[in-house]
């Protein structure tokens, strides 16, 4: 078995036992999942990015995946990427972008050991000095954290891409689910008579959801994959690239999930909104879709019109 | 689930790649059109030139004037033919499609006698499967073809058949058998010689301007015996046979490519955020779908028959050439209405696509061009609709 597939079936186990309804909805309750954190330290998965750790970094966004299609309620790239930053592991993890001069928006910031800051001028370790909860549009806990520095970081890469990327994995996942479970609801639900997915509006409306969410998983894939195969220039214009295409299929996807679900989707008791709302918030984390079409537009314009071509026709 | 494997073009491409390019470059006088749409520009001296360099046909064996290369390095000469807006309506429908079909289904002495012109750049062909009432619904053709003597009687009307007025030979679908409960049952193929035969063609002119479909009547056209493909009353089974060929090439999804690069040509070196953002959009659609067809390319190369993953690229790849000279409208008002005059008069000013100077004179060109056919992309070759229902019944649905 590959590395990856080995990496894929560890968190879907996991996963499986830790992320069901009750779960989800205890973690958007405030409480933090104490025990999917020690089993996932237990099995190391939050060291599989340390530089020393062997592992491709395209096998470990793969995993960022399988945890969007959980809704795992923990910021499980933030604590992988950041551990693979400050090249250590103690303590549970988090990394926010600086959402003003003083202030980053932590995942878990309330329970962080470490936090770290994203910035245009870079990586930073804060020494939290006040925390204010808060959370995404999908209740995960998104908390304003404001102190002073303790290091600057370096690192060779960046840090925003990468953790854009790891929002493109969790949105790829998450658009699966929410395909799966409205096929599913179409087959089970009857009115006059019959399933609902005999119904051809209902039909073409999850054939769209298949298409969007075809492409968002194939622009997701690519993109990880450039992690080992592109050079630095175009490795950021992937990830621009998919972050813009992957955000636009969440709307479409989840609008058209919740069509099919009629009022039970509506409903806090289904679990279709953990997966959509998440949907919702993450194409807007780690810049939204203009500002990733924004940043590859201009590379592409600053190339020329002419030189447009080759850069789509790229060998993978 | 349907699934797009990560797919890699073999490196044997990139030399090719160049080539095509190389040879594009050379022939500028042939690059006139304003559009990429793959049913514009019919210029049999441009067909001829590519048939020379062995780049129709590509697929083929040797034994009929092929080149017996993969369909990785057919898919990289029409994806750059298409990007740079070339000529290929005449040879495309022959190299895509008849030729295909007669090398599957045909006799010995019909790939002799058809696919070495074709390979040449030199024979063309239409198709002939829509009617006035059979669109959609292609199993309910009318027109009929018995035998009479030696040969095969056809009589009926054939609708929409692009460049049948152009083309030397039509492959149309016909009833050879009464209907019976079973409606894909008694069709067949037949080879029509649109300059020889008897029928009647009539260009019909399309809303952009153009006079590319056809109305074909056929009235006791008497055509020899072996002009039928295949056995006969096998039709069906013949042109459903090839879909994934069809649907899943790069044509599904850059008809309006030229709308983008005439819009960052214009944008300029240094674009408004809007701008940007349009670019970077468009070019993150065209990645993906591009990637996904390339992946139906895999599957094709490996033997599969992926017919609802092609149905999938051809309907997200149309709507996208829709939606792509939309969005840059939106993003560039001013190349389609002057917001000063605007102002001023409170009328609505239209710059004159001809005689104005501005930088987005080309733009504005390309993108009236491709607006105008527009609404073809979703209805040619499969409809929207119709393609929605075959991914649905991949999904399990019906
Ligand atoms: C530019 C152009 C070139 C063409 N060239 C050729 C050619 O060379 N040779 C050839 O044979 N044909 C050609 N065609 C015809 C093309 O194949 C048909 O237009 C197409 O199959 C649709 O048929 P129709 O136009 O009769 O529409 P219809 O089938 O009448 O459909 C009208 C509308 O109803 C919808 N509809 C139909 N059935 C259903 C259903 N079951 N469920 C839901 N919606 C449905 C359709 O999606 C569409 O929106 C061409 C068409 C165009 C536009």
């Amino acid at each position: 078995m590959s590395t990856r597939q080995l990496l894929i079936e560890t968190a879907e186990k996991i996963f499986t036992d830790h992320t069901d309804k009750q779960a989800l909805d205890a973690a958007e309750a405030g409480q933090f999942p104490e025990a999917l954190w020690r089993i996932l330290e237990a099995n190391g998965l939050h060291e599989m990015a340390l530089p020393n750790s062997g592992i491709a970094l395209a096998d470990v966004f793969a995993v960022f995946k399988v945890a969007g299609r959980f809704a795992v309620p923990l910021p499980l790239p933030e604590l992988i990427l950041g551990n693979r930053w400050r090249g250590a592991s103690d303590g549970f993890v988090s990394v926010g972008l600086f959402q003003d001069p003083d202030a980053v928006a932590v995942p878990w910031g309330r329970r962080a050991d470490r936090v770290l800051a994203v910035s245009a001028e870079g990586l930073r370790e804060l020494k939290a000095d006040t925390v204010i909860a808060g959370t995404n549009i999908a209740g995960e806990p998104r908390d304003r954290v404001s102190g002073s520095e303790l290091q600057l970081l370096n690192s060779e890469e960046d840090p925003l891409a990468l953790l854009a990327l790891a929002r493109v994995l969790q949105m790829a996942g998450g658009l699966e689910r929410t395909l799966e479970l409205s096929l599913r609801y179409a087959t089970e639900r009857e009115q006059f008579g019959r399933p609902i997915a005999g119904f051809q509006a209902i039909q073409h409306n999850l054939a769209i959801m298949a298409a969007e969410t075809a492409a968002a998983i194939r622009s997701a894939d690519a993109a990880a994959d450039a992690l080992n195969n592109a050079d630095p220039y175009r490795l950021p214009l992937e990830i621009a690239a998919a972050k813009a295409r992957v955000g636009e299929a969440c709307g479409v996807v989840a609008e058209v999930a919740h069509q099919v679900h009629g009022a039970m989707g509506f409903t806090y008791e289904h679990e279709l909104h953990h997966v959509t709302r998440r949907l919702w918030a993450w194409r807007d984390e780690f810049g939204g879709e203009s500002y990733w079409q924004q940043r590859l537009g201009s590379a592409l314009a600053a190339a020329g019109g002419d030189a447009l071509w080759s850069f789509i026709a790229s060998r993978d | 689930m349907l699934r797009f494997e990560p797919t890699s073009l073999p490196e044997n491409t990139e030399p090719l790649r160049q080539e095509v390019r190389d040879f594009l470059s050379r022939e500028g006088a042939h690059l006139q059109s304003r559009n990429s749409d793959f049913t514009t520009g019919h210029d049999p001296a441009f067909s001829a030139k590519l048939g020379a360099k062995g780049w129709i046909g590509m697929t083929w064996p040797e034994a009929v004037g092929g080149g017996e290369c993969s369909f990785f390095e057919r898919y990289v000469v029409t994806e750059e033919l298409l990007a740079a807006g070339a000529p290929v309506a005449a040879h495309w429908i022959a190299d895509r499609q008849s030729g295909p079909l007669l090398l599957r289904f045909g006799t010995q002495a019909q790939k002799q006698q058809y696919l070495p012109g074709i390979t040449r750049g030199e024979s063309y062909f239409s198709i002939g499967m829509s009617e006035p009432n059979s669109g959609s619904d292609l199993a309910s053709v009318r027109t009929t073809a018995r035998r009479e003597g030696d040969g095969w009687l056809i009589n009926g009307t054939k609708l929409w058949s692009t460049d049948a007025h152009r083309n030397h030979y039509m492959v149309a679908l016909v009833r050879t058998e009464a209907p019976s409960d079973n409606r894909h049952a008694g069709l067949s193929q037949i080879l029509v010689d649109l300059r020889n035969d008897s029928a009647q063609i009539r260009p019909i002119k399309n809303m952009a301007g153009g006079e590319d479909f056809n109305e074909v009547v056929f009235e006791d056209v008497l055509v020899p015996a072996d002009r039928v493909v295949g056995e006969p009353g096998n039709g069906w089974q013949q042109v459903t046979s090839e879909l994934a060929y069809e649907r899943s090439g790069p044509e599904r999804f850059l008809s309006a490519f030229r709308v983008l690069v005439e819009f960052v040509r214009a944008a300029g070196k240094r674009p408004s955020p809007t701008e940007a953002a349009l670019i970077g959009r468009a070019t993150a659609h065209l990645l993906a779908l591009r990637r996904m067809s390339i992946s139906v390319a895999g599957m094709l190369q490996a033997g599969q028959s992926p017919d609802v993953e092609a149905a999938l690229v051809k309907a997200l790849g149309n709507d996208f050439e829709k939606l792509l000279p939309e969005m840059a409208r939106l993003a560039a008002p001013d190349a389609l209405a002057a917001p000063d005059a605007l102002a001023s008069s409170g009328a609505l000013a239209v710059p004159d696509p001809v005689t104005s100077d501005d930088r987005w004179q080309t733009f504005r060109a390309t993108f009236a061009d491709t607006l105008l056919l527009s609404p073809s992309f979703t209805i040619r070759g499969g409809t929207r609709e119709i393609l929605r229902g075959v991914i649905a019944r991949g999904l399990g649905l019906r």
